[in-house]
């Protein structure tokens, strides 16, 4: 599905990546975590296309193609989705407005139809609420005065309706109180399929009790330093992260 | 282009071969105060971004090929269109000339000409002046009760067969306690260059309410300078909205003046402007008297090789004692060559004042484009989103319902049709 190598790149002068390689299969559930600055949210914005990050060498292929040739909205079409950590408000842009021109973007990408808009409120509000979602939050502005928790909800309701077939989710769990990381955990886990690979950036074990992933790596000064299952993330819990920078000097 | 000047002359000629009625004495005083003081020039502050010379221009042109009135017929079909799309009781000045023949008069509502009770109307302001010496004659409207439906002006021109020049005045005059709506709407037809030039003089009853919408959709080749003053009664009321999407050279002053207690205006505005364009609008309230509130915010969307002004200006004068006056102007800039000169201005001579204001000039949020983008929806649809998104509050607070769907629909395609042009 996703095949990352030697992955460098920089935001003007400054390096953030520096020679990255990960490799996630369809079925497969990658946890990435890290301490600050890392580069977890660079790695993040540089696979949706943020043209901000220029990649200086390496590979990013997607479903056996060049990802990085690909604009943002290609990427998207072709089933690429970023949960962002701190999704941007858009107000007078509507909810609803948005999340149908997107699954409709995609479907039309797919040679499928348009969705009916009766059809299509009707599954977002069930979705919604599965989510514990207020369905009346279609019909703000985008995220527009929405709680952090709300915002995050928002971006895993744009998932569930959009089934990607590659999904990150950059930080999803900060500012989620204990109830709200439940029910976005089953969010997040009604997506998993073997057709579909799920990367979850994450600074905490926390959401990983729920999410339970098949990988986990660990990120430090832009390279992966470790890569283990879901025990690393208790180890990294236990020992902290300078446990793995003094691993790596050593 | 160089800077013109009025031929008086022309002027006079223009007044002189004009059939003589009962506005003929009121067109020779204007024509004599225009002698005097001929029109603004860019030395005057409240014109320092706007040169009247392509609407001078086309003026000596027609002044000096007789000052004929247009009379093609090819407007019928804008005009059954336009007031097809709103429903109201409309009024049209086709080409400078009074048609009222499509007007219900209700027992609340008398429609009548100045040349049939010809008393002082207002000539004695910048482009009054030219208004009043070249006026056919001019539409008056006293409304008593509350009337069905809301009240349409639709001043339109054509200028499919020669340079024209035209000119509209309406008064509006509305009763005591009565609330009225009104949509007044400019457009015009035609690739020849064409300069019209409207006043409108309103006065709102003590406790009445005025809803007014202005829109201005005329060809972009086109020159408009438009007045509106509206004086407000004791405890009266008074919603503005006012849309500009066409016009070459386009200048609108808004003058309210509040010298009664209670009395309250809200102004709302967007001006679109894409390349070659110029809309100009200035506004200025003036607080005579405490308690009294005024609000304005204009936002101005801009894009290509353009320009816009604004100035909102509130006057707390001496003694008014209790005014609470805001304004605000917001600016999305989609080119690095599109210019907006704006500047709010308060003058407060009183003591116990609310007052407040603030302007922002920007681009495309990046983030918020980025986001969409991450959506599937291309650099495009994304930029027309996010450009609809700024209008939409300014169109949903067209304070007429009847006219909000006609004036979304206008300014969704005018948008569409300015971010095809927004260089990604």
């Amino acid at each position: 599905m996703l095949e990352i190598k030697n992955l460098k790149t920089r935001i003007g002068d400054t390096e953030i990546l520096r020679g990255l390689t990960l490799s996630a299969e369809a079925g497969e559930v990658h946890a990435i975590m890290g301490p600050n600055g890392s580069g977890k949210s660079t790695l993040a914005l540089v696979i949706a296309g943020h043209d901000d990050y220029i990649v200086t060498d390496g590979t990013v292929t997607y479903k056996g193609q060049n990802l990085l040739d690909l604009e943002p909205e290609e990427r998207a079409r072709e089933g690429v989705f970023l949960g962002f950590q701190y999704p941007v408000e858009i107000p007078g842009v509507n909810n609803a407005y948005l999340l149908k021109a997107a699954v409709n973007a995609r479907r039309r990408h797919n040679g499928l139809d348009e969705v009916d808009a009766f059809e299509f409120l009707k599954l977002a509000r069930e979705k919604m609420t599965a989510l514990g979602m207020d369905p009346k939050l279609l019909n703000r502005g985008v995220n527009e005065g929405f709680s952090g928790g709300e915002k995050k909800r928002n971006e895993v309701l744009q998932m569930t309706m959009l089934e990607p077939s590659l999904a990150i989710l950059d930080e999803t769990d900060s500012g989620l109180d204990i109830d709200a990381l439940k029910t976005v955990a089953t969010g997040i886990n009604t997506l998993r399929s073997p057709e579909r690979t799920i990367v979850l950036i994450t600074h905490y074990q926390r959401l990983l009790d729920y999410v339970e992933p098949d990988f986990v790596h660990v990120l430090s000064e832009g390279k992966i330093v470790r890569s283990g299952d879901k025990t690393l993330a208790l180890e990294l819990e236990d020992k902290g992260y300078d446990w793995v920078r003094e691993a790596v000097t050593a | 282009m160089k800077q013109q000047f009025l031929s008086i002359e022309g002027v006079r000629n223009a007044v002189r071969q004009m059939p003589e009625d009962a506005l003929t004495p009121v067109r020779e005083a204007a024509l004599a105060h225009l002698d005097e003081h001929g029109l603004p020039t860019v030395r005057d502050e409240d014109w320092k971004y706007t040169d009247l010379s392509p609407a001078i221009d086309i003026s000596n042109r027609w002044l000096a090929a007789g000052a004929r009135l247009a009379t093609d017929k090819e407007i019928a079909d804008s005009i059954a269109a336009i007031t097809a799309s709103i429903d109201a009781d409309w009024l049209v000045i086709a080409n400078g000339i009074i048609d009222d023949s499509r007007v219900t008069r209700s027992n609340g509502l008398d429609v009548s000409r100045f040349s049939e009770r010809p008393e002082e109307f207002v000539i004695e302001r910048p482009l009054a002046n030219l208004n009043a010496a070249l006026l056919r004659d001019g539409l008056r409207i006293q409304v008593s009760a509350a009337t069905e439906k809301p009240i349409g002006l639709l001043v339109i021109d054509s200028a499919g067969a020669a340079t024209g020049v035209s000119q509209a005045s309406i008064e509006i005059d509305i009763a005591p306690g009565c609330d009225v709506e009104i949509i007044e709407y400019q457009a015009s037809v035609g690739e020849n260059d064409h300069y019209a030039n409207s006043v409108v003089e309103l006065h709102v009853g003590q406790g009445a309410s005025a809803s007014y919408v202005r829109v201005q959709n005329r060809g972009n080749v086109h020159v408009q300078t438009g007045r509106l003053s509206a004086a407000l009664g004791v405890d009266s009321k008074m919603s503005f909205a006012s849309y500009d999407l066409g016009g070459r050279l386009v200048r609108n002053d808004v003058e309210i003046n509040m010298a009664e207690p209670g009395a309250e205006v809200n102004i709302v505005g967007l001006y679109v402007a894409g390349e070659s364009q110029h809309i100009d609008n200035h506004i200025r309230v003036d607080h005579r008297v405490g308690p009294t509130t005024s609000s304005q915010e204009y936002r101005g969307i801009l894009n290509g090789n353009c320009r816009c002004v604004w100035n909102g200006k509130a006057i707390v004068h001496d003694g008014a004692d209790g005014t609470d006056a805001s304004q605000a102007n917001h600016n999305l800039l989609l080119s690095d060559k599109a210019e907006i000169d704006t500047k709010p201005e308060l003058e407060i001579y009183a003591d116990d004042v609310k007052c407040s204001h603030g302007t922002t000039v920007g681009q495309l949020d990046e983030a918020a484009l980025f986001y969409l983008r991450t959506r599937g929806l291309n650099k495009r649809r994304a930029t027309e989103i996010l450009t609809h998104a700024f209008a939409v509050d300014i169109v949903g607070r067209a304070p007429v319902s009847a006219a909000r769907d006609a004036i979304a629909s206008m300014v969704e395609s005018r948008l569409e049709e300015l971010v095809q042009d927004v260089v990604l």
